[in-house]
């Protein structure tokens, strides 16, 4: 019957999760509305904003186009998880150092995509950052505070894995 | 806005996908990477009965070498392509395209097969396969069949593909060693649709370029190879001093598609500057 | 958007406006065509499936005709809703002119389509709107190529080569009768009528 509810196993924030979603809904509607992980936004529903921007298997990924059914046996990570494992708690220090967030709500999935870029290429250039997080829309701050917050960590973990 | 409902099946097999879509018609789709067809069904503007998730079949995965081929399968993602050792290898022209592509979550889950089958005129993928001749390897329940990239791409989001048909992967030829490759698109933001897009191919000689390929994206309805002008430069190799002739037949040879935003003459404009800054780089004895 | 064109069609004029005024070979040429009903001589419900890429949405709208000459062209205002995709709205000019033995028809077009699908759509507007068109009097040219000359009612030809996407479907409505047939209609009624009450006449006059 249409609509009828998959049983979905996954693991969301390194806890194991089993639940019934119908097929339509989308990822970031069941991280929200199922499992209260609000962190999360949506902006346009149709993947360009990127306040949906969560990780499956540890990819960015835009969660309002992958089905919440597309999830089962594998691993989400949201910003509450990134919190809570505080692998980029430099890079949320500098947010807050740089203001590089006034209403918050794009700021999610700000650092889960600024987060790749650290790990994939740590050593991008200002204008390779601005480059990945293009497709991160933000209507407050005009983008250089997040781009210098970028920047900031890039060069302080460079720094660092230097010495 | 919310999808509107639809079921949803992901089988393991090949035959069982011909199966339920000679069961459900139109009325099912074929979910790979999802980022157009999901943001599709989240604007309401299909309303399936049936989503068919193809992700799980492995006969659609993979990069490999076979012989003189590259084989990309159908569901590499445009991340795997990215990040591939043997495209940058054998098909480096891809390596050059990927990045252009949308933004970084959607390369994550976005696949070639999809981009291919889709044949947005604006899309990456297409214009990279026109510009290197490549083939689109298709399947349905009576079988395999191979389609060349110069018939594939039909009119504006129309295909080759027949009804029951998917993309399983595309070959390529792979580079020779004195080949070169260049990409480049214009947009207002980077991962923006492109305003025009340009795939170029070319074999280094001693006395220039020979076998110049160009494939445009964004000009038309479907990818354009410039073949006027391939024709016109013959078996000549390109030189310095051929370039603005050639761009002269490209201007006459180009009849751009205005789109909401871009006039026909600025895309015609803005091919040409493309054509020429890639073809100069190509042609300055320093490049690669 | 704007749109014009021309084409000729191998079949005289009376034939080619008669073709436009009927429901059903209209019906059989649009592509996604799934109902066309005509309301009165001047206003047409249609009913179309647009199938562009990943794209199935239904609109809904209506066709109004005025600066009606027969046999010669129309201007024709139509606007039509297509629920969450969006709406379009426009007019098109058709003229009509003999040559050799066969037709000119130029026609020309704006229309603007908002909501959803103009948004996104947006860019592929133009060239998808050709493309219709294109698709448009390809069939209905077949279907006059084809067909044997008949008043209302025109017969259906098979649309072969249409890329798979943009089929044409299913069976359409029993519509009302074009103009000429109209005048048929309302010529039998009176003929039943006159029948009829010469029937009571003689009935009576037996008794």
């Amino acid at each position: 019957m249409m609509n009828d509810k998959h049983l979905i196993h996954l693991t969301v924030n390194g806890q194991a999760r089993h639940c019934e979603v119908a097929p339509r809904q989308h990822l970031v509607d069941f991280l929200r509305e199922d499992l209260g992980l609000t962190g999360s936004h949506l902006g346009c529903e149709h993947g360009v904003c990127g306040a949906c921007t969560v990780r499956l298997d540890g990819q960015v990924v835009r969660g309002c186009l992958v089905l919440a059914v597309q999830a089962d046996g594998r691993s989400v990570e949201t910003v509450e998880g990134l919190t809570a494992s505080a692998s980029m708690k430099d890079l949320q220090d500098a947010f807050v150092a740089r203001n590089a967030l006034q209403c918050g709500f794009c700021t999610p999935g700000m650092l889960m995509a600024a987060a790749e870029l650290i790990e994939t290429q740590p050593d991008a250039d200002r204008e390779q950052v601005r480059q990945w997080i293009s497709g991160n829309y933000c209507r407050c701050t005009g983008y250089q505070a997040i781009v210098d917050a970028i920047c900031d960590v890039l060069a302080s973990r460079k720094a660092g894995a230097a010495q | 806005m919310k999808a509107p409902a639809f079921d949803y099946i992901k089988p393991r097999h090949l035959d069982a996908v011909f199966k339920l879509q000679a069961d459900y018609g139109d009325e099912a789709r074929l979910l790979a990477g999802g980022q157009t067809l999901l943001a599709t069904l989240n604007m309401r503007l299909s309303e399936p009965a049936l989503l068919i998730d193809i992700t799980g079949i492995a006969a659609l995965k993979g990069i490999s070498l076979q012989g003189s081929f590259l084989r990309i399968g159908a569901l590499a993602t445009h991340s795997e392509i990215e990040a591939s050792a043997l495209v940058a290898q054998h098909a480096p022209l891809l390596s050059l395209a990927a990045p252009h592509i949308a933004h970084r979550a959607i390369r994550n889950l976005g696949t070639w097969g999809g981009s291919i089958a889709y044949a947005d005129p604006a899309a990456e993928w297409p214009a990279c396969l026109m510009a290197l001749d490549g083939i689109v390897v298709v399947q349905s329940a009576k079988g395999e069949r191979r389609i060349a990239a110069q018939d594939f791409f039909l009119d504006l989001y129309s295909t080759a593909l027949a009804e029951g048909e998917l993309i399983t992967a595309c070959e390529l030829p792979i580079a020779a060693p004195d080949q070169l490759f260049a990409f480049d698109e214009l947009a207002r933001r980077h991962g923006d649709y492109a305003i025009v897009g340009l795939a170029l191919a070319a074999t280094r000689a001693q006395a220039g370029l020979v076998g110049v390929k160009l494939a445009f994206l964004g000009l038309g309805k479907t990818p354009l190879r410039a073949t006027a002008s391939e024709t016109w430069l013959g078996q000549r190799p390109l030189t310095v001093d051929l370039l603005e002739p050639l761009l002269e037949v490209l201007r006459s040879e180009l009849d751009p598609l205005a789109d909401l935003t871009n006039s026909a003459a600025t895309k015609r404009h803005l091919a040409l500057v493309l054509a020429r800054r890639g073809l100069t780089a190509m042609l300055n004895p320093g490049n690669r | 958007m704007e749109l014009n064109g021309d084409i000729f069609i191998d079949a005289e004029r009376e034939r080619v406006w008669q073709a436009l005024n009927d429901p059903q070979v209209l019906l059989a040429s649009i592509p996604g065509g799934e109902e066309v009903r005509q309301l009165s001589p001047t206003e047409t419900h249609v009913r179309v499936l647009i199938k562009m890429g990943p794209v199935r949405a239904r609109f809904v709208g209506k066709i109004l005709m005025s600066e009606v000459r027969a046999n010669e062209g129309c201007v024709m205002n139509f606007e039509g809703s297509g629920g969450a995709a969006g709406f379009a709205k426009g007019s098109s000019t058709v003229k009509l002119s003999s040559e050799g033995r066969g037709t000119r028809l130029h026609y020309s077009a704006a229309a603007s389509v908002g909501g959803k699908l103009g948004q996104i759509g947006g860019r592929m507007i133009d060239a998808s709107a050709k493309q219709t068109a294109d698709l448009f009097f390809k069939a209905f040219s077949a279907q006059l190529s084809d067909e044997a000359p008949t008043v209302a009612g025109a017969q259906q030809a098979p649309l072969s080569e249409q890329p798979a996407p943009l089929r044409s479907a299913s069976r359409p409505e029993p519509a009302a009768s074009p103009l000429a047939g109209e005048a048929l209609r309302v010529l039998w009624f009176t003929l039943g009528a006159a029948a009829t009450a010469f029937g009571f006449w003689v009935a009576a006059t037996l008794r």
